[in-house]
């Protein structure tokens, strides 16, 4: 058998559980919260743009009629991550003889870009149609639904009812091969959907408006600003979290390593007496704090990715899967905590007398 | 023996060459709170090697002033203080820790065994502070007081007198020069005071050097010399002659 440090402080750790389970939980919860809100904030960013993409496009481009290959233009102007969909419009008459009016629309684009759209299905077959729940008003009969442009009359089957809460529910969408070979029309406006915060959405606009001269483009403001406005408060907000949990966890734990060292200053006082070295006191202290600490990381890690996960899981619809890279930022930030915690009770085992052993206290 | 050797020693002048402990016109003065204590005054006295002395007096007299420097936990405010013909005002703190595990065995009236270890590591964990540790040697130490067969029993798990023993162990197994027991019996009943006083009797025979603290009249009987404090004051009793009663 050998007595060392490290069986002196494995000793020390176990006969003492409840103070090391106490010491190691704060050690825990400050790691765990860490790594969560680390986590979080890694794909904070990616997740609230994503989430704003489905509120539909960020810039309009509006052209005059009969502008050639416009989808394609702005396709390529808006760059290769950009997601794009030509509309193309004309105001026809139903059989009720109601002017409505007619999208002729990419249905696969569209879905892509405004994914709040409610459809009950969206339309595959050829003359097959999408009725806004308003536009079906105006309507006799949606099984052969009889439209009529500049007294060309044309039969579509309506697929089902679309709900937006716009504009879009009093409209009648088709496909863009039936609308072009009815009406003979292009499209006149495309919805841009730009990937990323509001810098990328000015960029993308100085490129459009570059490219396309002549054309209006035109960002959705309000959806651009408040985006901005919203994900700046939200990291503030994270923040401000992580340093009040830090706040808190460090004075626990500084009340933990205190007494833990205060009960057991007799044990220091009496290495002292037997020779024990200021630095072989440090060692025996500070090894064990850093042992609690890096467990504490260890264990933390792991709750706080899967309390990420969930987190993620329930708000965003999507997974963030567990990062690596934040777990020498959580280590360094336990360390910090237990090393300000540390500093305390280390100055009372500096000033520790070892001739109160003699007065037995 | 060691009273065939210190009876020939009577004169101060001698005794001082092979004293183990030397001191000269020591004080210890406490200063704070605008008052000043002189726990101890003007002390000057010898401990040769293999002596057995007893330090007694009434509380509040300076024992534990006393003791704390010959266990090199405290220094004199003035005089000059010698272990083994070191001068301790000479030493920085960290050389008084080096010359304080090397010189010194500790044997306290509270024990202070550390709690997490076993009897035998704890008796280890002074080799640990000392130089390198060696469970053959602090086995054979723990059968020397008789607590071999409860070496991996952690302290909670012996009695007062075990763990007093243990302690003992602890104190002898770096050889020091000096055993310093403070009330080493203080806490313990008849039987295991009784044990006790014999492993010190013991330890007397075989050339080891005891300065204990005690209140216990049976127990400083045991000791060759006494020396008396009482407000600071230092009566040394001459080697084996009568032992005079202090006015307290
Ligand atoms: N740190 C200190 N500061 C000020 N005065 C002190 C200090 N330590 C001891 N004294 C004083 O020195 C005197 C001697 O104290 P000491 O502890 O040496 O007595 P003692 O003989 O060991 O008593 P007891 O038998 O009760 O343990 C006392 O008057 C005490 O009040
Ligand atoms: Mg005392």
């Amino acid at each position: 058998m050998k007595l060392t440090l490290g069986s002196i402080i494995r000793r020390s750790l176990i006969h003492r559980r409840s103070r090391s389970l106490s010491a190691l939980t704060a050690m825990t919860v400050s790691a765990g919260v860490a790594t969560a809100l680390l986590t979080l904030y890694a794909s904070l960013d990616t997740k609230l743009h994503k989430e704003f993409r489905s509120f539909g496009a960020n810039i309009v481009v509006t052209a005059p009629a009969n502008t050639p290959n416009l989808a394609e233009q702005v396709k390529k102007a808006a760059g290769p991550e950009a997601l794009t969909a030509p509309f193309a419009y004309a105001v026809a008459t139903t059989d009720r003889g109601t002017p409505v009016v007619v999208a002729g629309v990419d249905f696969p684009a569209v879905r892509a870009i405004d994914s709040t759209w409610q459809a009950d299905a969206w339309p595959t077959a050829p003359n097959a149609a999408l009725v806004g729940q308003k536009a079906a008003n105006f309507i006799a009969d949606e099984r052969t639904l009889a439209l009529t442009f500049a007294g060309q009359k044309q039969t579509f089957a309506s697929a089902g009812h679309l709900r937006t809460g716009g504009d879009e529910d009093s409209r009648i969408y088709i496909s863009q091969a039936d609308f072009a070979g009815w009406t003979h029309a292009s499209p006149t406006v495309v919805e841009v959907q730009i990937p990323g915060g509001a810098p990328q959405v000015e960029a993308a606009l100085g490129r459009l408006r570059a490219q396309l001269p002549g054309l209006e483009v035109e960002p959705v403001r309000q959806l651009v600003e408040g985006e901005s406005r919203i994900v700046d408060k939200t990291h503030a907000l994270m923040f401000g979290a992580v340093l009040l949990i830090a706040l808190t966890v460090g004075v626990s734990v500084l009340a933990t390593l205190s007494a833990s060292v205060l009960e057991r200053r007799r044990d220091f006082a009496l290495m002292k007496a037997l020779g024990g070295t200021q630095l072989q006191m440090m060692a025996l202290f500070l090894l064990e704090t850093v042992l609690l600490a890096s467990a504490g990381v260890a264990t933390g890690w792991l709750l706080g990715s899967a309390a990420a996960w969930a987190i993620s899981e329930t708000n965003f619809h999507t997974a963030t899967l567990p990062r690596p890279q934040v777990l020498p930022l959580v280590l360094l930030l336990n360390l910090a905590i237990a090393a300000m915690a540390a500093l305390l009770p280390a100055r009372a085992l500096s000033t520790l007398e070892p001739a109160s052993l003699l007065k037995g206290e | 023996m060691a009273e065939v050797v210190t009876t020939s020693l009577n004169e101060n002048q001698t005794r001082a060459e092979c004293a183990v402990i030397a001191l000269e016109h020591v004080s210890r003065e406490y200063t704070g709170r605008g008052a000043s204590v002189r726990a101890l005054d003007d002390a000057t006295f010898s401990i040769v090697a293999g002596e057995w002395v007893a330090i007694t007096g009434p509380s509040g007299s300076g024992k534990s002033t006393l003791v704390n420097m010959l266990g090199c936990l405290d220094r004199p405010t003035a005089g000059t203080l010698k272990i083994d013909g070191a001068d301790l005002a000479a030493m920085s703190p960290t050389e008084l820790d080096r010359f304080r595990a090397d010189k010194i065995g500790f044997i306290f009236q509270q024990f202070h065994l550390i709690p997490y270890l076993s009897a035998l590591e704890n008796v280890m964990l002074a080799q640990y502070f000392h130089s390198m540790t060696d469970e053959k040697e602090a086995r054979a130490s723990l059968e020397r007081v008789g607590m071999g067969h409860r070496a991996q029993h952690l302290p909670s798990e012996l009695s007062g007198g075990e763990q007093q023993r243990v302690c003992i162990a602890r104190a002898l197994i770096n050889n020091p020069p000096i055993l310093l027991a403070d009330e080493p019996t203080g806490n313990l009943d008849q039987a295991n005071q009784k044990i006790v006083a014999n492993l010190l009797k013991d330890l007397h025979q075989t050339g080891h050097t005891i300065v204990m603290v005690t209140h216990d009249p049976e127990m400083a009987a045991l000791a060759q010399r006494k020396i008396a404090l009482s407000h600071g004051k230092v009566f040394c009793h001459p080697i084996g002659g009568p032992v005079v009663s202090l006015r307290r």
